[in-house]
């Protein structure tokens, strides 16, 4: 049973890990806690179904359009809302993705109704693969697959490209990279459109583990969140531990001690994991001058 | 100084003229020789919109009785409010209900903790109230002159489908898995009296919390228990999540469920399939069925509300509401609360597309209930029905 | 005049004999407001809506004590919200406390997990404090909703409360709230006009500074804590008896996003500002469904969802209004509705110049 719980624990981990990297990408540039991703990747998620369902678009097809409206969906956000905001307060900025994310739920339920639905994705959420021993599905297996691919391509993509470095100079400091050339506007908008599309592969992938519907992703998106936060939320590396560290953590404790408390102990452990490194695990600690 | 006292003299003033100018809320008690008011509440937004399909389904009823003329040359009107399932808002829609639109009755509305606000409230001013949505014993515990439940209730349902499990069906290691809320516990409250009773073992009882969308180690723990048969008392998200969950580690014990998973058009969709062979028990006709009412209700919904999907609880909208306009019919022309109830306690029996109802006059909290009989069905790899039973009474 | 002389001009509550007499003018008006909501249902109000906007003034008050004034966030409030409503009721119920002696109690439990929570808040800013607030407000519930001694997930039913031998209606209800509303919001002016107060904004704008100068941090950081759980669990208390029932169900984690989001809307740092934030929050989360109702959007709705949408989720309108109103007062008033008075106030001074 034990290794059974460390394989599944794995395998939500890593759907926390998609969902905390889309929000670890935005806080990193702009500084803004992005509250609307889940429901980003919702609605992403729902474009993917109707061109599945009602026209029956080949997947591959099917999921490069919902990449495209995904981008235009987190551009729209950014250019759209928060760029608008007069000398926001952090707080404002959370209030605003708030915002966004009621309208985003109410369109998903005006849409495409309440009901419940099976989402057709190519992999089975129930055939398995069996590896010495251990059982883990195919979906399990390929979500692991595709979290670590991303992950790997982002990281080398915010290390070594030139746009990646501007992303980062633009997060150090705004000013002084728009003096050195960097447009940070554009730059801005680009955080969100990869953003959205990282979430909208973690809607795809939680949608076909269990079923789609409006609120589907209100405990990823928390769970995701947790797991950017017991990373340190600044670095890539960090949140793929953080989401493995909590599914495992949930499941083993779900596993031996309670089921009850299972969501929960999540978060008790993260707090009491913050008062010893406030800045999560794998984040060194700055403290601000006066 | 002076600008400043003045211009908040304006305001006030403003504000008092706006105050000032006489809004209609004519105290009627909702009966008028041409209209009744009734209204019901409902999540139509919000994590539990699924359910809000009832009140618009009771809607459907609405619309029907009027085409039909009314009874007794009164016509309807029906109140639809979204209360998002959110209590603050149910108790501010009962009282929009009372005080402002002054409705005859309430009829169905779902859930326990937005219904329960409002049920002191409604009993207090003498609004009758048909059919709340869900089968527990608030409603009739302590017994109320003015609230008349249908909906079979759950631990007695569990009850007897642990009876039918264990001696028709002989499945002796049994396992329950179940939603932590008061809709769950009253589910598990039915089977463990049952198995307590014939002094069985129950080898499992694994709960999930109603926000969880990972149900892995859940399923784990229902395939080490090793039960033959599982009994199922959650939401469909989870009932979908558990049994891929369970598929996927190669459990496949016989399943049994609520009457709130009924609707088995749905559950085969977003089980892909993994519903068939569930044994269900159902509170109201299957949506194919011959029944003649059945077949009348289906031709009004494709020709009035052919937008709407035809699930088992669009049309418990209808199975929640029959009672109550049959009462009204009963009482005459003449109606009042006190004759509505007087006609409601002439039911003996009576039957819709729904459960046989009969109240009688309020001496046991039974005499309130109005739905005491399910049936079961097993569903059929097409995704149909196969009916095991009739109607079969479950609570003494 | 508007030069303050010493220490205590500056804390007085009413600066000018004109802010007394508006003072008076809105206590009298608070006092006959029952009856014209009864009489005139104005808006669709009835006096149980204004009771809910009252309390959630309360904890709009108390959180802001926090955000507005000590620059902490917290969505952890509805933890807080359920904590006064149970120990209220417990105390009631099994003890038969009175409720004046059980709703301070209910406070003061509330505060001390505020001041619980404050601890890991000394080390935490940010991303980081959010997530350890939320989690504690979930870990309250889940507490409360696994315990038999709360009623477990069956929720409890408050007691009726008696007012001189008869069952409290509504309208009693509105009074006993009304004044303790105006008690505390009293006492919150108050408290940022003193000392604490001022050591909570100079967290605020910079804790190390604070610091610096002389502020004991663990002792303010934990108190604005202690003191905003405090507003939170005597609102929770009240809200038991309005509504009834209660079940840890209702107390999620939308409730504590609602709360904030009356903060920042009604002006981060306003105490006036938390009160207009809580009553026009709540307000259109009451009543945004009528959107549905007025003459002419009404129908244009149902033929726009049938052609483009489906009609079974047309209510969805409500909170998609609901969610941009949100969004466009912060775009537009950063200092929310707060804000927005202080420019019409402005703005009249001047005029007509």
């Amino acid at each position: 049973m034990f290794g059974q719980l460390i394989v599944s624990g794995l395998a939500v981990g890593a759907c926390y890990a998609l969902l905390a990297i889309a929000m670890v990408i935005i806080y990193k540039t702009s500084e803004v806690l992005n509250f609307a991703q889940g429901e980003m990747a919702m609605v992403s998620t729902f474009v993917a179904f109707t061109m599945l369902d009602a026209y029956h678009v080949p997947f591959p097809w099917a999921a490069a359009l919902t990449f495209l409206f995904a981008i235009f969906l987190g551009i729209f956000f950014e250019i759209v809302f928060l760029r608008q905001a007069k000398d926001p307060t952090v707080i404002g900025l959370i209030i605003i993705t708030l915002g966004f994310e009621m309208v985003l739920m109410g369109f998903a339920g005006w849409k495409w109704g309440p009901d419940q639905r099976s989402f057709p994705f190519p992999i089975s959420n129930i055939e398995t693969y069996n590896i010495g021993g251990l059982l883990i599905s195919k979906i399990n297996f390929w979500t692991i697959l595709i979290t670590l691919v991303l992950m790997f391509i982002l990281f080398l993509f915010f290390r070594y490209t030139k746009l990646g470095i501007a992303m980062r100079a633009t997060q150090q400091n705004q000013l002084a990279a728009r003096v050195m050339g960097i447009r940070t506007k554009w730059i801005l908008s680009f955080t969100w459109a990869i953003s959205s599309i990282v979430g909208a592969v973690a809607g795809m992938l939680i949608a076909a583990l269990g079923v789609l519907d409006p609120p589907m992703m209100m405990d990823p998106l928390l769970k995701g969140f947790a797991s950017g936060v017991l990373g340190g939320m600044t670095s890539l590396p960090g949140t793929a531990v953080g989401g493995a560290m909590l599914g495992i953590i949930e499941n083993l404790f779900g596993g031996y001690v309670s089921l009850a408390f299972k969501s929960v102990v999540a978060f008790i452990i993260i707090i009491l994991m913050l008062c010893i490194r406030p800045s999560g695990l794998l984040a060194r600690h700055y403290v601000k001058k006066v | 100084m002076v600008k400043k006292n003045l211009s908040l003299i304006g305001l006030l003033m403003a504000t008092v003229f706006i105050i000032a100018v006489p809004a209609s809320a004519q105290k009627v008690q909702g009966v008028t020789d041409t209209e009744i008011l009734i209204g019901q509440w409902g999540p139509q937004t919000g994590p539990a919109a699924p359910w809000g399909a009832v009140a618009r389904g009771t809607d459907l009823l609405v619309k029907i009785i009027n085409e039909e003329g009314g009874i007794h040359g009164r016509k309807f009107k029906y109140f639809l409010r979204d209360d998002s399932y959110q209590p603050a808002k149910t108790k501010a829609i009962a009282k929009e209900f009372v005080e402002q639109i002054g409705v005859f009755a309430v009829v169905g509305g779902v859930g326990v903790a937005t219904g329960m606000t409002a049920r002191d409230y409604l009993m207090e001013n003498k609004i009758p109230w048909c059919g709340p949505v869900t089968g527990v014993y608030e409603w009739i515990t302590p017994i109320q002159k003015y609230l008349f439940a249908i909906y079979p209730l759950y631990d007695d349902e569990a009850f007897n489908l642990t009876g039918y499990l264990d001696e028709k069906l002989g499945y002796k290691k049994i396992a329950m898995f179940y939603q932590n809320d008061d809709y769950g516990k009253q589910g598990v409250m039915g089977v463990e009296r049952y198995l307590l009773k014939k002094k069985i073992n129950l080898v499992a009882k694994v709960s999930a919390e109603v926000t969880d969308r990972d149900l892995s180690t859940h399923a784990l723990k229902l395939k080490n228990s090793g039960a033959e048969a599982v009994i199922m008392w959650t939401m469909p998200t989870h009932a979908a999540l558990i049994l891929a969950e369970t598929a996927k580690i190669g459990f496949k014990p016989q399943w049994a469920t609520s009457s709130t998973l009924s609707d088995s058009a749905l559950m085969m969709q977003i089980t892909k399939g993994l519903w068939v062979g569930m044994i269900n028990s159902f509170f109201g006709e299957l949506p194919d069925s011959n029944h003649p009412l059945m077949v009348k209700y289906r031709e009004w919904h494709k020709k009035l509300a052919p937008q709407e999907r035809w699930g088992v609880f669009y049309y418990a909208g209808i199975i929640f509401s029959e009672p109550f306009f049959e009462g009204v019919r009963r009482a005459g022309k003449n109606l009042t609360p006190e004759t509505w109830i007087s006609a409601m306690e002439t039911l003996k029996n009576w039957q819709g597309i729904g459960p046989p109802i009969s109240y009688s006059k309020p001496n046991h909290p039974m005499d309130r209930q109005g739905g005491k009989h399910v049936f079961y069905g097993k569903v059929k790899p097409d995704g149909n029905i196969q009916r095991l039973t009739d109607w079969i009474q479950i609570t003494k | 005049m508007d030069i303050k002389r010493n220490y205590y001009e500056d804390i007085e509550l009413f600066k000018s004999n004109t802010i007394l007499v508006w003072s008076i003018l809105f206590l009298i008006f608070l006092g006959i407001l029952p009856w014209l909501i009864q009489k005139y249902h104005l808006l669709g109000m009835s006096i149980y809506i204004v009771n809910l906007i009252t309390i959630h003034a309360i904890v709009a008050i108390g959180l802001n004590i926090l955000v507005g004034y000590t620059g902490q966030i917290s969505m952890g409030h509805a933890g807080f919200f359920a904590l006064g409503a149970f120990t209220t009721v417990i105390l009631i119920l099994r003890w038969s406390f009175p409720l004046w002696v059980a709703l301070p109690i209910a406070g003061f439990v509330s505060s001390a997990f505020g001041f619980i929570l404050g601890l890991p808040a000394l080390r935490l800013k940010g991303p980081y404090l959010a997530i350890a607030t939320l989690g504690f407000g979930m870990t309250i519930t889940t507490i409360i909703k696994h315990m038999e001694f709360f009623g477990g997930r069956m929720g409890l039913q408050a007691p009726r409360l008696y007012l001189f031998g008869t069952p409290m209606k509504d309208i009693h209800y509105y009074y006993v709230i009304m004044i303790i509303a105006v008690l505390m919001t009293i006492g919150a002016v108050k408290l940022i006009k003193t000392r604490v107060g001022r050591a909570f904004i100079a967290i605020r704008d910079s804790d190390i500074a604070a610091e610096a100068m002389g502020v004991n941090l663990t002792y303010y950081k934990t108190l604005a804590f202690a003191v905003s759980a405090f507003y939170t669990g005597i609102a929770g208390g009240l809200y038991a008896f309005i509504l009834g029932f209660i079940n840890p169900e209702s107390f999620h984690l939308i409730m504590s996003i609602t709360f904030l989001a009356m903060v920042v809307i009604g002006g981060l740092g306003s105490i006036m500002g938390s009160i207009a934030g809580a009553a026009l929050m709540t307000f259109l989360d009451i009543k945004l469904q009528a959107i549905q109702d007025i003459p002419a959007i009404g129908p244009a709705l149902v033929t726009f969802s049938q052609k483009y949408m489906s009609i079974s989720g047309i209510s969805n309108v409500a909170v998609i209004v609901y969610g941009l109103i949100m969004i466009l007062i912060v775009l537009f008033e950063p200092l929310g509705i707060f804000g927005f008075w202080i420019r019409t106030k402005r703005y009249w001074k001047t005029w007509p110049f």
